[in-house]
């Protein structure tokens, strides 16, 4: 897009000089033909590809290289059409509708891949096993009386205020120093940075290398800490069977997959704090300590936020670890997620797994007002 | 600063930072501490990691007999190490192919959200319209949706479209099992965290380059593409970094949504087939999280480039 | 220009509507028995079976047997690791043709929410099923009235193994009876040896070693009726007769001198390493029960009918026994290639096929597989066994995989595993836990 076919500016505030007459209807007709044929042409261009990447018999790599180019540049063509589509719209009208081309698309698949199921399985929760029968609040009695949904309450508690905590506080300080280095930032960063990129079953593998525990005569040990323990001349213990301990020995893992992402987004944070603010504070002769604590957290607090609230709830959903690290009831592990997934597609009772995740959507609540809060003294200060 | 300030930086084709370079006057400041306190936390972090890598290069029966540190002992004793767990992982049949599909998968799936974000986050940061603070904080709540409870549903309206009291309230586009159905649940799935970091990053931005920009005429299509986006880079790669990683290491949607056939499996489902019973292959799933982690970290340092100093800093001296 | 403002939603809005008017599938009601849908020329069979268990059995049996033995369709069978989750999500969504489900007792949940076809509806003659896999088989799949699934394997799981070499060297015999084994355990431990190892650690299904243990000394104590009674909730699990068995059990894993490492141990200690010590010199232990896949877990080098062999748990007081488990296959989508693929995989030929290959595990439920299928010694005979037991009506399914997942695959499980590690007096309360864990309707 040149400068030359910028659309009128939407105020009207600085209207340029009008061309002449003739040239402005042609133009406007050549605008109109564009603004229609842009979307049509972008939906249809779109679909055949669509039909195309869908027959089998196509090559596979022409079918994996059209999907790449379609999937990606195909999105932004829908917006750019759509926004055209509004510059055709009675100039009182169009900065009303305009935000709703911005923010639309995403509330649509939010609403069908997000929302929908939400409420869907608010209706679950009041029906029963198989979702036959209305059930009133039996679910949510069981979530709130049964002896293992209990634990698992308590432990959440724990990993959302544990993990969120370590990882960020880490995460915010090894931003912080690295960001210091002289050499070797990226190499310090794509250390801590490592976890995020290995799959879930590589990370399972990684922390069963560990903890795992061979008891006396079935062979040596071939988990590091027992490997340590017996270096020690300990006897070696079999960790994730010690509760309560075993539920801080989960979190350790969660802390290691989890930090790089404080980790990144804090150190882009770091990295647009204007240098000339933090130079000016050390000229005044501040400390080290003091621009950090006085400069840096204040200007980033925003995106310590973010991360925060990001790490709870991941906290709040976490399953899989717990969940492939033993068995949780027998070793009081359990988790408010992974008792939703043990009775939705183990335990056979969808309305019990239903009324599970409605507790945790419920527990978000508290975390979504204070962001509230903060988005609003935010906006009015900048 | 006005917008033709950075649209002349574009033209002249130079990067739009190289604000004050890194290390001028600050990196004097790094002392012992901070390389301790990196260094403890860096070996803390890798410990595990290494312990995976060392055990990916070892003989299958040593594997299971012997601690992986054990090798420290006598590093030099090639009978122990080996390439067949790599050999064995790539040759375990059609990984090429899982590879072109996780291809096709992830880089739509990364690039869609993006754009759908960042103009869902601009919106949300600088337009005025009503209900803005209601669905904002609706968006970053539905973060906690179990990905779990949404599969179903879903993938009944995939293969069934949606019908409601006998009504069709949903077409039947016969989405399932294409390369669409997964990039558009995996943008659904991972829009509420790009829409809250980037409403976070672009909402920081001093309102003084965006008034300015409308005096000089701009509308918001213009602002958002011209300025919003190139300022937003180091935003944008970070979750561009997240994303990427999250879609690629993905087993369970594209399972679902794309099929478990070997036709169309991507990358991870290939390299599970390698599981054999609990315990049996670790020699061979280890080698397995080393060759599916080359291409994220490939893309991390790449990106690494636009975590730099002073993206704005010019800006708010305007 | 009004006009044309307008015509642009309205373009798009025929454009998707074109879109998708193309695609409007009605589902016909089906009538007695018989196919209802099109050929859609592929069939997906979903399976938790391992996943080298699931390429020999693609490459070495289905594909010459079926995909290569007609033109109408492949099939094409996906080993899933995560199987319990997926096969909810895709029978209820319905992108499943046929499933191949290890526990039996999932069953009637996926027919309560899921897309089930019953074999009637399928057009299927039960009487003449019934005749090749026997009526208790066949009933295990019955839901108001409709059978819902064919057996497709079993696997003996009442098996003891012992390192042979050594045995026959120190002496030892093969014991008939509990009260021999329990006399060889004891001249074991006079010996200076320590008879059994165990461990019932499976990462997030830990237990289910130790309930297939409970459960073949129930079969063998309460007898076959009780034990049906058992599973089917008709007896409560705190009953007398489960508790007997439960502490039968404990006697020997809470013995002070029977078991390698002791009880608690067996908790934390994963089941593949369990048998390992056997193998050593002289053995670190000599008696393992576990089922029939449990050589893939021996050191490489062990070979079969030297190193290793085994014998079938011997009978108690009654004439239960012997215990097998095994995976029945249940049909998702009425239509002709679905039906024709479902007839083969459970037809002699492509039985008689999965029995053949190395290092094979499976034993065909169907009676008209001989004997001669089977691709080694361990196998054949687990074969005679089970058809003996399968003949006389004492032999009984795994009965974790026949009750309510939530108690099959949850609270026994959990139970066993605290039984090891809060010691023999903790029983009864886990019992009456199990009891209560039980769903109401």
């Amino acid at each position: 897009m040149t400068s030359a076919d910028r659309p009128p500016p939407g105020g009207g505030a600085a209207e340029a000089v009008p061309p002449p007459p003739g040239a402005a209807v042609w133009l406007f007709l050549f605008r109109l033909v564009g603004a229609i044929a842009i979307p049509i042409g972008a939906f249809y261009l779109l679909w055949i590809t669509f039909d195309f990447l869908r027959s089998s018999d196509a090559n596979r790599a022409l079918v994996v290289l059209v999907a790449i180019v379609v999937g990606s540049g195909g999105v932004f063509l829908l917006y750019l059409a759509m926004n055209r589509a509004v510059d055709l719209l009675p100039a009182t009208l169009r900065e009303g509708v305009r935000p709703w081309i911005f923010v639309g698309p995403a509330l649509v698949l939010l609403s069908v891949f997000l929302v929908y199921p939400v409420i869907n399985t608010i209706l679950l929760s009041f029906k029963d096993a198989h979702s036959k029968a209305f059930v009133g609040l039996d679910n949510f009695k069981f979530v709130f009386t049964d002896e293992s949904m209990l634990r698992s309450i308590r432990n959440t508690l724990g990993w959302m205020i544990l993990v969120p905590l370590v990882a960020t506080a880490t995460g915010l300080a090894f931003a912080t120093l690295a960001d210091r280095l002289r050499r070797g930032e990226a190499v310090a960063k794509s250390v801590i940075f490592l976890p995020l990129a290995i799959s879930f079953a590589g990370a399972s593998i990684t922390w069963r290398l560990v903890y795992s525990f061979r008891p006396e005569g079935f062979g040596s040990n071939i988990g590091l800490l027992n490997g340590v323990m017996i270096g020690l001349g300990q006897n070696p213990v079999d960790w994730l069977t010690q509760h309560p301990w075993n539920n801080l020995y989960l979190m350790v893992i969660m802390v290691w997959m989890q930090t790089g992402f404080a980790m990144v987004v804090l150190s882009a944070a770091i990295k647009a704090i204007p240098a000339e603010i933090i130079e000016a504070a050390r000229i005044d002769g501040a400390s080290e300590w003091q621009v950090f604590r006085r400069i840096m957290v204040p200007t980033i607090l925003p995106t310590i936020v973010v991360v925060a609230t990001y790490m709870v709830i991941n906290a709040l959903k976490v399953f899989d670890i717990v969940f492939v690290m033993g068995n949780t009831e027998a070793n009081g592990t359990e988790v408010v997620a992974e008792r939703m997934i043990h009775w939705f597609f183990i335990g056979g009772n969808y309305g019990r797994g239903a009324a599970i995740a409605v507790v945790l959507f419920i527990a978000v609540i508290p975390v979504m007002v204070w962001n509230v809060r903060r988005f609003r003294e935010e906006e009015a200060i900048r | 600063m006005s917008i033709e300030t950075i649209e002349r930086r574009e033209v002249e084709g130079l990067p739009p930072t190289e604000s004050p370079p890194k290390g001028v006057g600050e990196g004097g400041r790094g002392g012992w501490f901070p390389r301790i306190v990196i260094l403890v936390v860096a070996i803390l972090w890798l410990i595990p990691a290494v312990g995976v890598l060392i055990t990916s290069f070892r003989e299958p029966d040593l594997v299971k007999t012997t601690g992986w540190w054990t090798v420290f002992a006598h590093p030099f004793q090639i009978g122990q190490w080996t390439l067949a767990n790599y050999r064995t992982a790539l040759d375990s049949g059609g990984l090429g192919n899982a590879f072109m599909n996780s291809l096709a998968v992830t880089i739509p799936s990364t690039v869609i959200p993006i754009t759908i974000a960042a103009f869902a986050a601009y919106a949300f940061s600088w337009m005025e319209f009503k209900g803005r603070y209601i669905l904002f904080v609706t968006v970053v709540g539905l973060l906690v949706v179990p990905l779990q409870m949404a599969l179903i549903p879903i993938l009944k309206l995939y293969v069934n479209g949606g019908i409601w009291f006998d009504r069709r309230v949903f077409p039947d586009l016969h989405l399932n099992g294409t390369f669409l159905a997964v990039w558009l649940a995996h943008t659904g799935f991972g829009l509420p965290l790009a829409i809250y970091l980037l409403r976070n990053y672009i909402g920081s931005l001093p309102s003084s380059i965006i008034e300015s920009a409308q005096i000089d005429g701009a509308d918001h299509f213009t602002i958002f593409w011209r300025l919003i986006v190139p300022l937003s880079v180091p935003a944008l790669a970070a979750f561009a970094i997240f994303q990427f990683l999250w879609v690629w290491n993905d087993l369970l949607v594209a399972y679902v949504f794309l099929g478990g056939t070997k036709d169309v499996q991507v990358l991870t489902l290939a390299l599970a087939s390698l599981n054999g019973f609990a315990g049996e292959t670790w020699h061979l799933l280890t080698a397995a999280a080393f060759i599916s982690m080359v291409l994220p970290l490939i893309v991390f340092f790449s990106l690494q480039k636009y975590f730099v100093r002073g993206l704005t800093a010019g800006a708010v001296k305007g | 220009m009004r006009r044309s403002r307008l015509s642009i939603p309205l373009a798009v809005a025929l454009l998707i509507a074109a879109a998708c008017s193309t695609s409007s599938s009605s589902s016909g009601g089906s009538a007695s028995g018989g196919p209802t849908e099109e050929n859609t020329g592929k069939v997906n069979i979903l399976s938790a079976v391992d996943p080298k268990e699931g390429k020999s059995i693609q490459g070495q049996v289905l594909d010459p047997d079926i995909n290569d033995a007609q033109s109408d369709y492949t099939v094409e069978l996906e080993a899933d690791g995560n199987f319990e989750q997926d096969v909810k999500i895709r029978a209820q969504a319905g992108t499943l043709d046929l499933a191949m489900l290890p526990q039996p007792g999932a069953l009637a949940d996926l027919v309560a929410t899921g897309n089930a076809v019953s074999m009637e509806d399928m057009g299927f003659d039960i009487g003449q099923l019934e005749a090749t896999f026997g009526k208790p088989f066949m009933d295990l799949g019955v839901v108001d009235g409709k059978h819902y699934e064919i057996p497709t394997n079993i696997n003996l799981k009442s098996m003891i193994w012992y390192p042979k070499d050594d045995f026959d060297k120190a002496g030892y015999t093969v014991p008939k009876t509990w009260d021999e084994l329990m006399a060889l355990s004891d001249q074991i431990v006079a010996d200076g040896g320590t008879p059994w190892c165990a461990g019932f650690q499976s990462e997030g299904s830990s237990g289910w070693p130790a309930t297939d243990w409970m459960e073949d000394i129930m079969l063998r104590t309460a007898g076959p009726d009780t034990y049906d009674k058992w599973v089917k909730h008709e007896i409560p699990f705190n009953d007398p007769a489960v508790l007997t068995a439960a502490q039968d059990f404990g006697g020997v894993m809470f013995h002070p001198n029977y078991v390698l490492g002791g009880a608690a141990n067996t908790a934390s200690l994963a089941f593949g390493d369990a048998p390992l010590p056997m193998f050593d010199t002289p053995p670190g232990c000599w008696l393992h029960r576990q089922a029939s896949f449990i050589p893939a877990f021996f050191p490489e080098t062990a070979k079969a009918g030297v190193d290793y062999d085994w014998f079938p748990f011997p009978s108690m007081d009654t004439e239960g026994g012997p215990l097998f488990g095994g995976e029945v296959m249940m049909a998702f989508r009425n239509a002709p290639e679905v039906k024709d693929a479902l007839e083969r995989f459970s037809g002699t030929e492509v039985q008689c096929g999965m029995g053949g290959y190395v290092g094979s595990s499976r034993i065909s439920p169907n009676v008209n597989v001989s004997n001669d299928c089977y691709a080694d010694q361990i196998l054949k005979d687990s074969s005679d066994v089970l058809k003996a037991g399968l003949t006389s009506g004492s032999a009984r399914f795994d009965a974790s995989d026949l009750m309510p997942p939530s108690v099959g695959q949850g609270s026994e499980w959990t139970g066993m595993i605290k039984y090891m590690q809060q010691g023999p007096d903790s029983i009864q309360g886990i019992l009456d836990d199990i009891e209560a864990s039980w769903p109401s309707s």
